[in-house]
């Protein structure tokens, strides 16, 4: 036993030294971006603010996305209540992204890359890297914790307490932990890095899906979904630090149940089996066309299966909402005075917030082009008839077909769903829900089109696009919370669009987005058409 | 003699970096020329521009007479092209790869991919992220000979081959040398390209340093010799041919012009030979014994 770990503090110390910059920006980024909101919260809080918060996060749109509170009544609704209910879940969330790809970046991808081999010939134990990464991320989400909880303490606002502070730091530091924990299992039961990665965050998309529905139709559910251990801690609120106990030990049977994968398997392969493969090429693969679909399928799949998961998920969360109503006063009035039903309001948010990650899909196949590039699979290609505008135009083709289909599967899963949980008593037909979902086409093909342009000019700022996405969504994400100006809004693309069915379809805008996103695409060709292809070097 | 290349004053910066400062060299219908150079000389830069992977910075540079940039889709129809780094898919088979390469090109032969699979023993049913390097470059090169070109061009082509497989390739160079076609050849090993190349352009920090025939070249190429002898070895120092020599006891090491080897061999074995071992030039030497003279 012992001598399989042999080794691992000399690791845990080497990787402490190698990734200290890593870790000084994921402590300071993360942990700030966590807890030193406060003041800002407090401006908010400021008059009605807190009432009006209680009365906004109360929807089942919000609740869907934010999670929820254990507050009953708007009075006890405090600074800190408001803070740990609006933050805590997402930051959670982040955590866990974080930490995940940490561990496989050290684990499964080193391994891959020969790396592990070379270590493991000196005097390590088969298992000793494992160990030490799940050391070093413990070692990290301590310190993030007790960061966290520091940083939240010394605004000394009455409402955030100092036992609160540390549980919500707790919370977070948890979640990575949790995180780590998966991944590290994916990483022995994938075949290869891509894989692990992309079954890891699958997964911790799915929990947070799953805990939207949950949350909204019966909290206590959400106790046995291991996201919820670290938002349902309430700070601030009811303090409980007993979901943390569970997350622990599930944490802990995670490393155990990968340990003994590890110790398992051999190095470099996984538990899903590799296929035999085909003597020679199936026509359907004999052309540009062809092998783009073949090199971005599992990609498209996996995506495109997550986004009719995602809609379900919260197609389900309808049939609750009258129900839901039912039990609230201040909400129901809410909806009434305006005349629009608490199902249409839901629908306007919750597309906004799956066509943003319908957008994502798209944007990896265009950027899927370049790392072709750089990994030089296209060297030989580029000596044959085929041209460059057949490599361009076939990615944007196939990229603005994913987003169709993403488009048409997310919102067509949840008009689905929520019909099939509602019956006749939904005012919306099917038609309403695609409507409203390919009213963000023009959003979608924004995103795609920069990562176009990108390709063409800059092709290494591809991720950036990625980074502006996310930009978008925490805009319109916290935009629906807290009060930003009108121009700052509209930084975010899905800004300009009006949300159906709540708001009327503008077809000027449709328009003029699409033809910007054309625009920008041929912009990329004329780029791409005549820039060195970057090989290696 | 039509020309198939023809390369001018070729010039190619990477941000401040010169990397082609001046080539000039062609390469004649039928010819087999050998692309020299050491590492990070500009031979995979100029292979890249021309095939319109790149731009020039200045001077031309032809196929067929069309402009290598400009015209680079109807140069593409005619040529073959293998990478110094065959990079594959690691979720398509090698013979699923070799099949789609065909298929682009457009011109290739399917008996022919069938023969060299055999030939050169691959197994294209194995998904390309278990090859190894030298498969991943049969893969390459099974896919380029399997068309049928009027130009074929070879970056390091059997880097990470077995001497066997080494061996094939040169034969299968010759059969497609013999039917005619020509054939750019760049490595940075003389002796590789030795058996193949009519004519030799050597790369040297993107200047092309000397060009001509293999013949042409003879007085550049000396091989290492290493002799121990049962007589006095001193008495080798003085020989027509005989380079830096070097003696330790009874071992000599020494450059030999190898249009002399005959000469030093009878004198060697009049001194009665105990060992004897020579190792064909490198690029470096034949570099050294360029800038000697
Ligand atoms: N895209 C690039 N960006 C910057 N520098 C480059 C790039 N491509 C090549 N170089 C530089 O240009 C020089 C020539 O490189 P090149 O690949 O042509 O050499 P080579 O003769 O093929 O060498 P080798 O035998 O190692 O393959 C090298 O110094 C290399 O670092
Ligand atoms: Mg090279």
């Amino acid at each position: 036993m012992k001598e399989k770990f042999a080794g691992w503090d000399t690791l845990f110390l080497q990787y402490l030294k190698r990734d200290l910059k890593k870790i000084i920006v994921w402590v300071l980024g993360l942990g700030l971006f966590s807890a030193a909101f406060v003041p800002a919260f407090e401006e908010i809080a400021k008059g009605q603010g807190l009432l009006g918060m209680y009365e906004t996060l109360l929807n089942p749109a919000m609740i869907a996305m934010v999670g929820p509170t254990p507050i009953e009544a708007a009075v006890d609704y405090t600074l800190g209540a408001m803070y740990a209910h609006e933050m805590l879940l997402f930051c959670g969330l982040f955590a866990m992204v974080v930490a995940a790809l940490h561990v496989i970046s050290h684990t499964r991808k080193e391994e891959d890359l020969g790396l592990t081999e070379l270590v493991r010939s000196f005097q390590i134990g088969r298992q000793a890297n494992s160990l030490a990464v799940m050391m070093e991320i413990l070692f990290i989400n301590v310190i993030l914790a007790l960061f966290i909880g520091g940083v939240m303490m010394s605004f000394g606002v009455d409402t955030i307490s100092v036992e609160g502070s540390f549980l919500f730091g707790a919370s977070i530091g948890m979640a990575g932990i949790l995180g780590a924990g998966i991944a590290l299992v994916m990483a022995q039961i994938m075949p290869a890095s891509s894989g692990a990665t992309g079954s890891a965050l699958g997964i911790i998309g799915l929990l947070y899906i799953v805990r939207a529905g949950t949350d909204v139709s019966n909290v206590d559910l959400s106790m046995i979904n291991p996201l919820g251990w670290t938002y349902l801690t309430y700070p601030f609120t009811e303090n409980n630090w007993i979901p943390l106990i569970f997350a622990l030990i599930f944490s802990l049977m995670m490393m155990v149940i990968a340990f003994r994968l590890e110790g398992a398997r051999d190095m470099g392969s996984g538990y899903l089996p590799e296929r035999e493969g085909r003597e020679s090429a199936k026509k359907s693969l004999l052309s540009v066309r062809g092998l783009f679909i073949k090199i971005n399928k599992g990609v498209m799949i996996s995506w495109l299966i997550a986004f009719v998961i995602m809609g379900a998920a919260y197609g389900s969360i309808y049939g609750d909402m009258q129900t839901f109503l039912g039990s609230n006063e201040v909400m129901k009035d809410m909806f009434t005075h305006s005349g629009i039903s608490i199902e249409e309001s839901f629908t306007g948010t919750i597309m906004m917030v799956m066509m943003s990650l319908v957008s994502i899909l798209p944007i990896a196949i265009v950027n899927k082009l370049f790392s072709e590039e750089s990994r030089l699979h296209l060297s030989q290609l580029y000596a044959t008839k085929v041209t460059r505008g057949q490599f361009y135009w076939t990615s944007i083709g196939l990229a603005v077909f994913a987003g169709l289909a993403g488009i048409l599967l997310a919102a067509g899963s949840l008009g689905g769903t929520a019909i099939a949980s509602m019956g006749d008593k939904l005012t919306m037909d099917i038609f309403d829900f695609l409507a409203a979902g390919f009213n963000f086409l023009p959003s979608v093909l924004f995103f795609t089109s920069l990562a176009a342009l990108a390709l063409g000019w800059a092709p290494k700022l591809g991720k950036v696009v990625y980074i502006y996405l996310a930009y978008s969504f925490l805009l319109n994400y916290f935009g629906s919370i807290l009060d930003l100006p009108e121009w700052f809004s509209k930084t975010a693309i899905q800004s300009w669009i009006p949300k159906m069915p709540i708001e009327e379809f503008d077809a000027l805008i449709f328009i003029m987005i699409t033809v910007i996103s054309i625009v920008l695409m041929i912009l990329g060709y004329l780029g791409y058409k005549r820039r060195d292809m970057i090989e290696g070097a | 003699m039509k020309e198939i290349i023809t390369i001018q004053g070729l010039e190619k910066n990477f941000g401040k970096f010169q990397a082609l400062s001046d080539v000039n060299f062609t390469v004649n219908a039928g010819e087999v020329v050998g692309f020299i150079g050491p590492n990070g000389s500009g031979k995979s830069t100029t292979i890249r521009i021309l095939l319109g992977i790149i731009h020039r910075d200045a001077g031309n540079a032809k196929i067929f007479g069309k402009d290598v940039w400009k015209e680079s889709i109807e140069i593409h129809k005619r040529i073959s092209y293998v990478p110094g780094d065959v990079t594959l898919w690691g979720s398509l088979t090698g013979g699923e790869i070799i099949d789609l390469f065909l298929k682009l090109h457009g011109r290739g032969d399917k008996q022919k991919r069938d023969y060299l699979i055999k030939r050169f023993e691959l197994d294209p049913k194995k998904k390309a992220k278990g090859y190894s390097k030298g498969n991943r470059q049969k893969v390459g090169l099974i896919a380029a000979l399997s068309t049928d070109s009027d130009l074929y061009i070879f970056d390091e082509p059997t880097s990470g081959l077995d001497p066997l497989m080494e061996a094939i390739f040169q034969e299968e160079v010759e059969k497609i040398k013999e039917a005619g076609k020509s054939i750019l050849l760049s490595s940075h090993i003389l002796s590789e390209v030795e058996r193949l190349a009519d004519k030799v352009v050597i790369i040297r920090q993107g200047k092309i340093v000397e060009t001509g025939t293999l013949d042409e070249l003879r007085h550049l190429t000396r091989s290492t010799v290493t002799l121990a002898t049962e007589g006095d070895v001193a008495e080798m120092a003085g020989i027509n041919g005989v380079f830096d020599f070097k003696q330790k006891d009874n071992q000599a090491t020494f450059s030999a012009d190898n249009q002399y080897i005959n000469d030093i061999l009878m004198e060697a074995s009049k001194l009665g030979v105990k060992k004897f071992e020579s190792v064909p030039p490198t690029l470096e030497d034949l570099f050294m014994r360029h800038y000697e003279g």
